[in-house]
Parts: C-alpha cells; structure tokens; sequence
C-alpha cells in the first residue's frame, strides 16, 4: 500500500484548517493586553465563568490519548473501554467538584503542588512539582509524535513540519494570551472536536447498519477471537472472569483499579486539570467546573469508543480486522509478532474511518478536529507546566521574591521552553503500540500515590509532611517494583515490566496498569498513615481551610436549589448509572 | 482583576463555525450530486453538516453579540465575599502567598 496516498487533500480542506489556525491565533491576539500580572498568565486572574472552565477541563484532557487511544481501546476491547468514563472519570470528577475543591481554590493556592506545600511542607511540594512537570513534557510529546506520525502516513506530510508547525502555533497563543488563551480555545477546540467527530459516529452508525448492525458484527468477532458473543457490546457482563473479556481484567481490579486508584487519582489531583477549574470566577464556580464538564463527558464514549468499534467491523485493507492496517515495519513491511500474525496499529482505528467515511470538506473539517485536539492537549500540559515551573520550582527554589514582571516574564520563557522540552519526547516516545495503555502506566507510577496523598492530607489531620513525602515516594516506587517484577502476556522483559524479575503475568497491558496503580496506591496509603502517626502532626491552627475537619462546610444556601454543587453531582451521577444498565 | 469578560468567547467560536458552515455547506451545493458521496452513504454530509454549523455558528454569534451590549456582559460576576475567603486571606498573609 502506498502510504502517501491514503488520502489527498483538497484546496477546500486546507482552507477549512486556516480558518481554525486563523481562530485560535486570535483569540491569543485578542486577549494579549490582558496578561499584565503573573495571576492574569497563569491563573486568568480567577475570573472565568464556569461554563468556560468546565469545558475546559474536558477539553484539556481531550489530547490524542483521548481520541485516538479511546478509538484505539474501543477497537480493542469494545464498548468496556466505557469504563474509563462510567466508571473512572465520572465519580472522580463529582468527588472533586464536591469534596476536594472546597481546598483546592479556598486555600488559594496558585497549583496543586502548592496546596501540598500549605498543607504540609516544601520537600512533598518539590517532589510533587517535578514528577508532574516531567509528566507533562511526556504527555505532550507524545501527543506531538502521535500528531506528526499520523499527519506523515495519512497525507505524507513531513513528521518534523507538522510537529513543529502546530507547537509554534500552540506556542503563540499561550505567549500571547497565557491560561485564559489557552482555556478559551480550549473550549473552541471542544465544540471543534464535537462538530467533527459527530457526524463520523453517524455516518459510520448508517454504514453499519445501526447499533443492531454492529451488535450482531461484533459478536461474531468476539466469538472469533474467543470470548463470548455480548463480549464487546456489553460494558459489564463479562466482567466477572478476567478470561472472558478482551481487557482481561475482573471487575475487582477494574473498579479498584481504573475507576478508584487510577481515575480518582488523576481527575482529582493532576494540575493540567484542576488548575481551569482554579481560574473559575467564584468558589461555588469553582466547584461546578468538574460537574459541568462531567455532563458531556459521560456521553464521550460514542464520540470517541464508538469510531474504533465500527473501523473493526467495516470492511476495507484489515480483513478480519476492519479498517484497522497493521502496524508497518522502518521498510514499510507489516510488523509481525512472535507468532507470525501481523500487529494490529490500533492507533489508526478512529482516523482510517475518517478516511474512509468523509469526503472532500468534510474531511477537512475532521482532521482539523484532530488537531484541534491534539493541540488543547498540548496547551493544557504545556500552561500547567509553565505554572508549576514559574512557582513551584522556580520561585520556590531558585530565585524567591522577585517582581511579578519577573514571574510573568519567567512564564512565557517557561512556555517556550516546555515546548521545545515537548519536542525532544516526541522523538524519544514510540515503544508501545497503544498510547493510551502507556500513559496509563506513566499515570500509574506518577499519580495513582498522589491521590492517597492528597486525600489524607485533606480529610485526615493528622497526616504530617514527612509521612506525605516518604509515602509519595513509596508510593511510586512500589508502581515501580510491581511494574518490574510483572508483565503482561506475550511481551519480553523491559519497557513492558519484568525488568527486576517475573513473578506473574497478566493478560493484557492494562490489567497490569491496573494493578500496578493498586499497589503503588496501597503502599503510599500504609506509608503515610504509619510515618504520620510516628511523626508530630501541626498544630489545627495552622491548618484551617485545608483540612476538611477544621473548614466550615460549604452550604450553598445563597444559591437556588438546581445551582448548588450538590445537586448537579447527584443528577450526574443517577445518569451515569442509568448509561451503566443501559450497556450493561 | 483583568475581566475575561472583555471578550465574550462565543464570539469567536460563533465566528469559527458561522465560516466553516459557509465553506463547507457552500462547496455541498456546489459538488451536490458528485460521486464523492459515494463514501459518505450517499449523503451529501457537506451541505448537511455545513448548515448545522452555520446554523449553530449564527446562534453562538448573536447570543455573545447580546450580552457583548448588556450592561452586565455574561461572566462577569461581583466576587463573592465570605468568611471563609477572608480567612484565607489571613492565612495567605501569614505565609508571605499574597500577591
């Protein structure tokens, strides 16, 4: 197959991508007079509502793991990859709207790891503040190589040009306008996202015959590959035995493991997210940032799953696999696996059916939706690491008490900085061949301890700083020892784990992601609580309105009843369990 | 405080999609009937998804045109004041945050 002809553009298509190059540098251009304090660049001088904050903290996220992880996952596993919402995303995001936020934005702490410094002390702040400042250079490499990769085989552009082009954009609209270009566009980009992607599901829906259509196509593949027949249409009922689902995970490792451990950890603790609903206007803005952002995302799973599901199932250059090519060797020849079949590169499901589905126009419009997305990944990680650099590492460590020009000015070199950093990982990230399941893993070292930290220090007093800095880092380095000591089936010792050693195999990455965010979880949870209680805590004066013992409740009675947080967390909530039983 | 609410972010997302709805929905009518259909089910998906843009982009632009003239333009809010807040305030003093 010759790569470079998978699909041509047409003068319309590029004309559709310059009107959204052209949107989104306005709006930087728009708002760069109103970047004249470090709070402005960095925080939005707190004043977003929280419509524009709770889409962004969906749309931040909305990166290419998201997009094409999940259509890679739906091809994967089916509609169970629902379960990174339904069950991970959703619960985590009302948690903290409800409980955590009340800290996060009341201590007025300018990120998270400077909650960590109120709360408890400067060495958990410093240790917090770099692994998560390394974890977003990663992040948005890897967004980077997966943009340039996919522009370089779908339409033979240049894998260095399409990099460099969209991180300078990125790069002039953050210069410009600081956290409130990138928010603002962020939430463009979200409804770009949604308007390109819709009616991909839809025609891909008709192409199919309907969900009847895919229904009876699946199950005939998932008897194919040995599972039962509801395995990939239903989220649940093959949940009770590792065995009999394509994820290869029981609903106890599943629900610990992806929905409490993982998710909870990063929706309630990583910057990228909680620094938009930090730039909201008011405390109960604040708080319904995550709940708003909540109600489109528990419908994300036919935006983003359902393209994977139909590419496996639609025929074309797979065979048996749908639309989905396999992965192809630095010659151009298929990958092959130890047992001579061809790897599958799922990374390809969503866009392959973009392809195939959307003429002239609106083929346009969908590949500027996937850059739309990578791009408000990239920003997100890109402003909250120029945050967490400017004041948590750079303030705090190497030059305190400067003028807040000084700051602001260290933001944007910081952003110029970070990008390049970016840069340099998407060249160094290609090893798994499913971005979602290896950012998992980094999220399981990095953030799955973070969540016990955080949740200790914020409802249980008596945590000290030295129980949260020894358990943190216990923490991540028992992801690490459970990592090396275990892989999953069919890989070789290294990057996959096994490097200290097997001890047991999993049946699929995730699983293993699974359980290696259980353990470092537990072993920071024990720490904590064991180092705390030998330790002497701080007094409860200092303490107020960082620990939920000693800051007056929040009640929201100046609000009418549909306003208050409370109300949209349940309604939140009883929908998700209603999608649950739908796709049980 | 600089006010977000200088400008109103559903003018250009009104203005974005108001475009693409043009561009796209125009070059459906113009290529109505051609055989790159043949892909999209037979749908003419342009001149179909042009118009919800436009549509959608038109509604956006007008509503931030409305608040952009009120006098109290959308996202822009008194700061709520409470006790909580002050004390924070104090707390912040204390540790040498405030800016």
């Amino acid at each position: 197959m010759d790569i470079a002809r998978m699909a041509r553009l047409a003068p319309v298509d590029y004309v559709v991508m310059a009107v959204y190059f052209a949107a989104v540098l306005a709006v930087g251009w728009l708002l760069r007079r109103l970047m004249r304090t470090s709070t402005d660049f960095f925080l939005s001088g707190r004043s977003l509502p929280p419509w524009v904050t709770g889409l962004a903290f969906i749309s931040a996220n909305l990166g290419a793991q998201e997009v094409l992880g999940m259509g890679a996952s739906g091809a994967k596993y089916g509609i169970a990859t629902s379960h990174f919402y339904w069950v991970g995303a959703i619960p985590a995001m009302v948690f903290v709207g409800l409980f955590m936020m009340p800290f996060y934005y009341g201590s007025r702490a300018r990120s998270a790891p400077e909650y960590l410094k109120l709360r408890f002390d400067e060495k958990t702040r410093t240790l917090n503040a770099v692994s998560f400042a390394v974890m977003t250079v990663f992040s948005s490499g890897i967004s980077m190589y997966a943009l340039g990769k996919l522009l370089n085989l779908l339409l033979g552009w240049s894998f260095d040009a399409s990099i460099l082009v969209s991180a300078v954009i990125v790069l002039a609209y953050i210069v410009l306008g600081g956290l409130t270009s990138a928010i603002y566009n962020e939430v463009l980009q979200f409804f770009l996202i949604v308007f390109g992607f819709l009616p991909l599901v839809w025609l891909g829906l008709v192409a199919v015959g309907g969900w009847h259509g895919l229904s009876m196509q699946l199950s005939a593949l998932s008897v194919a590959r040995g599972f039962p027949a509801d395995a990939y249409t239903h989220a649940w009922r093959t949940m009770g035995d590792a065995a009999r689902n394509p994820i290869g995970v029981e609903w106890f490792g599943l629900v610990m493991g992806l929905g409490f451990v993982l998710s909870f950890g990063y929706w309630c603790t990583d910057f990228l997210v909680v620094q938009r609903a930090m730039a909201a206007e008011s405390m109960t803005a604040a708080r319904r940032t995550p709940l708003i952002a909540a109600l489109p995302k528990m419908f994300f799973p036919f935006l983003v799953i359902l393209p994977g599901m139909i590419a496996l199932v639609l025929s074309g250059a797979g065979g048996a696999h749908g639309l989905i090519p396999a992965k192809l060797t630095a010659a151009g020849l298929p990958l092959l696996d130890a047992a001579g079949h061809p790897v599958l590169d799922y990374d390809l499901a969503t866009p392959m059916l973009l392809i195939r589905l959307f003429p002239t126009g609106m083929l346009g419009l969908g590949l500027t939706a996937l850059l739309a997305s990578f791009m408000s990944g990239m920003a997100g990680n890109v402003t909250a690491f120029n945050t967490v650099w400017t004041y948590d590492i750079y303030q705090a460590h190497i030059r305190k008490g400067a003028s807040d020009a000084h700051y602001l000015w260290m933001g944007r070199a910081a952003t110029v900085v970070g990008i390049v950093l970016a840069i340099a990982a998407a060249y160094v990230a290609s090893a798994f061949n499913n971005i979602m399941d290896m950012l998992q893993l980094v999220f399981a070292f990095v953030n799955a301890p973070l969540f016990a930290t955080f949740s200790l220090g914020m409802f249980w007093k008596r945590t000290t700083g030295h129980g949260a800095f020894w358990g943190l880092l216990s923490g991540t380095i028992g992801a690490a020892v459970h990592h090396g000591l275990t892989l999953p089936a069919g890989a070789v010792p290294g990057i996959k784990g096994g490097y200290l050693g097997l001890v047991h195999t999993y049946p699929s990455e995730l699983a293993q992601t699974f359980w290696t965010a259980i353990t470092a979880w537990t072993t920071c949870m024990v720490v904590t609580i064991v180092i705390s209680l030998m330790t002497r805590p701080r007094p409860d004066e200092e303490l107020r309105g960082l620990v939920y013992a000693l800051t007056p409740r929040q009640t929201d009675a100046e609000h009418s009843f549909w306003r208050r947080p409370t109300t949209l967390g349940v309604i939140v909530l009883i929908m998700t369990l209603a999608l649950n039983f739908v796709f049980f | 405080m600089s006010g977000s609410a200088s400008l109103d972010l559903r003018l250009p997302i009104g203005g974005l999609f108001t475009a693409l709805g043009v561009i796209i929905g125009g070059y459906g009518i113009a290529t109505n009937g051609s055989a790159i259909y043949a892909q999209s089910q037979s749908i003419n998906i342009n001149l179909w998804w042009g118009l919800v843009m436009l549509l959608v982009g038109v509604l956006m632009f007008v509503a931030g045109m409305r608040a952009s003239r009120g006098a109290h333009p959308s996202g822009m809010h008194e700061t709520v004041e409470s006790p909580e807040g002050r004390a924070t305030e104090r707390r912040e003093h204390r540790s040498g945050l405030e800016q």
